[in-house]
């Protein structure tokens, strides 16, 4: 008898230890006190290293608020682009802030919040060519870096206009060194890459224009696909953010110019 | 070639990886091979039959890769027991146990090369087991493990490199930040290799010296 009731005491005790007390992921978070985000540091300016190699940039910002609003501190793991998910998984952080687009396909892994940024597509055009919006670039030289999906979209939208031609570059670089040398008159960029271009000053005579109506890229935090506490902390998070002006005032930190929407019409969410 | 945008902050920046690569090299190395030398008696001592459990595992830390085992051991600590154990602590513990278990049969193969002549010799003159371990084998045993010693202490040291997968910034980590920010690839790994080589010379020159100065008799 003694030793059934030995046994029962050890079988409870290994039950007590298999099944720990359940708390969610936001409770882990505050309770242990860091926020660990996964953040891509070689894609400025949404993540990068300043001179003194401190982590900088929109991604490490937002991060950073985050910690803040949840009353933590933020430690940034540098995450290159096809870990962030692994990184997740394997539990070396809580969440993402990685400018990671919301597909369909991820969201079978990872949950997903709200949009936090848009990748918006931008004109951006030589100062003598005229260009002030996109539909002004019918008949025009045009071109973009091959093979990315500007590029496509465009050489496909010259088709239509059937006026105008449409040139290939290797490299982002030779598309903005082509548009101030006057070789192109303008071209379509995501508006971080178009910005940061036109900010440093390399490429004298050119400037972002207006909006292309192609795609937005839209992307959003991720965290665990089950962590629902998490994932509506998030939401309102992103919410907040956009309400209290701070979104806007990170855009203009780091990227600058009109700052994108990020609701889609007619849409939910 | 010397039109460079490194500044002295990126200089620190890499002898602080330095100081981190040096840092977990001296922990695992120093842990590692006390552990390794326990071991490697106890395997000389109970026989090849009953240690075959303790070799089996010290098998698996030398047959599977470096950089799987840390990235098993880390993803087991943080998901299945949910630790949270920084990356450095995992680091040194995986690197630890990898050089414990090749110090185990350095120190194995070291000891059964002194002569059991020497050691029955040493007994009858009634030194106990200890004694005879201290003063007869040691002696004798550690210059035979020496040369092996030095080499494994230097593959841990650039084995260590691997480190960076568990969040450890290393030197060679160190180095890849930079030449992301600063795009000089080839000037940074020369001079991410001179920092190896300056740590790991003195090492293999104080082995050299030692070997010497002990093989007079």
């Amino acid at each position: 008898m003694k030793h059934w009731n030995a046994l029962a005491a050890i079988a409870v005790a290994v039950a007590c230890l298999s099944t720990p007390a359940h708390a969610d992921k936001l409770d882990d978070i505050i309770s242990s006190g860091t926020l660990r985000c996964a953040v891509v540091l070689d894609f400025p300016p949404m993540g990068s290293r300043d001179a003194d190699n401190n982590p900088i940039g929109f991604d490490v910002d937002y991060c950073n608020d985050l910690a803040k609003a949840l009353g933590v501190t933020a430690e940034i793991v540098e995450t290159p682009f096809p870990e962030r998910i692994p990184a997740l998984m394997s539990g070396q952080v809580d969440v993402g802030v990685a400018s990671t687009s919301d597909t369909l396909e991820r969201a079978k892994t990872v949950g997903f919040s709200v949009p936090y940024f848009a990748f918006e597509m931008v004109v951006t055009a030589s100062d003598k060519s005229g260009i002030k919006s996109f539909d002004d670039m019918k008949g025009k030289t045009v071109g973009a870096t091959a093979g990315t999906f500007e590029a496509i979209a465009l050489e496909k939208q010259v088709t239509e206009w059937g006026a105008g031609e449409f040139r290939p570059y290797q490299t982002q670089a030779d598309v903005f060194l082509a548009l101030s040398q006057g070789q192109l008159d303008a071209t379509v960029s995501t508006s971080t890459v178009a910005q940061a271009n036109v900010k440093t000053g390399n490429y004298p005579g050119i400037a972002v224009v207006g909006k292309a109506p192609f795609d937005i890229d839209y992307v959003a935090l991720f965290t665990n696909r089950d962590e629902y506490g998490f994932i509506n902390y998030l939401n309102l998070f992103v919410n907040q953010q956009v309400r209290t002006g701070r979104y806007a005032e990170l855009f203009e930190k780091w990227v600058g110019g009109e700052v994108p929407s990020l609701t889609v019409p007619n849409a939910y969410r | 070639m010397f039109d460079t945008a490194l500044t002295s902050s990126d200089f620190l920046f890499l002898a602080r990886g330095a100081g981190m690569t040096l840092l977990v090299t001296a922990i695992s190395v120093v842990l590692g091979t006390c552990l390794g030398i326990a071991c490697g008696i106890f395997r000389f001592q109970v026989g090849p039959w009953w240690a075959a459990p303790m070799t089996f595992l010290l098998d698996i830390f030398r047959s599977i890769p470096l950089l799987i085992q840390l990235v098993l051991v880390n993803a087991f600590l943080g998901m299945v027991l949910k630790l949270k154990i920084s990356g450095f602590s995992v680091a040194c513990g995986v690197l630890t146990l990898y050089t414990a278990a090749y110090c185990a049969e350095i120190v194995r193969g070291a000891i059964e090369a002194v002569p059991g002549t020497t050691r029955r010799a040493a007994r009858s003159l009634g030194l106990t087991w200890w004694q005879d371990m201290t003063s007869i084998v040691l002696p004798l045993a550690t210059r035979v493990a020496l040369p092996s010693w030095i080499g494994l202490a230097l593959g841990v040291m650039k084995d260590s490199a691997l480190v960076y997968i568990v969040q450890v910034t290393e030197l060679l980590k160190a180095t890849q930040i930079l030449i992301t920010r600063l795009q000089e690839p080839l000037l940074l790994l020369m001079i991410c290799g001179l920092f190896y080589f300056v740590i790991s010379f003195p090492l293999a020159r104080l082995g050299g010296y030692l070997e010497r100065r002990w093989s007079n008799d």
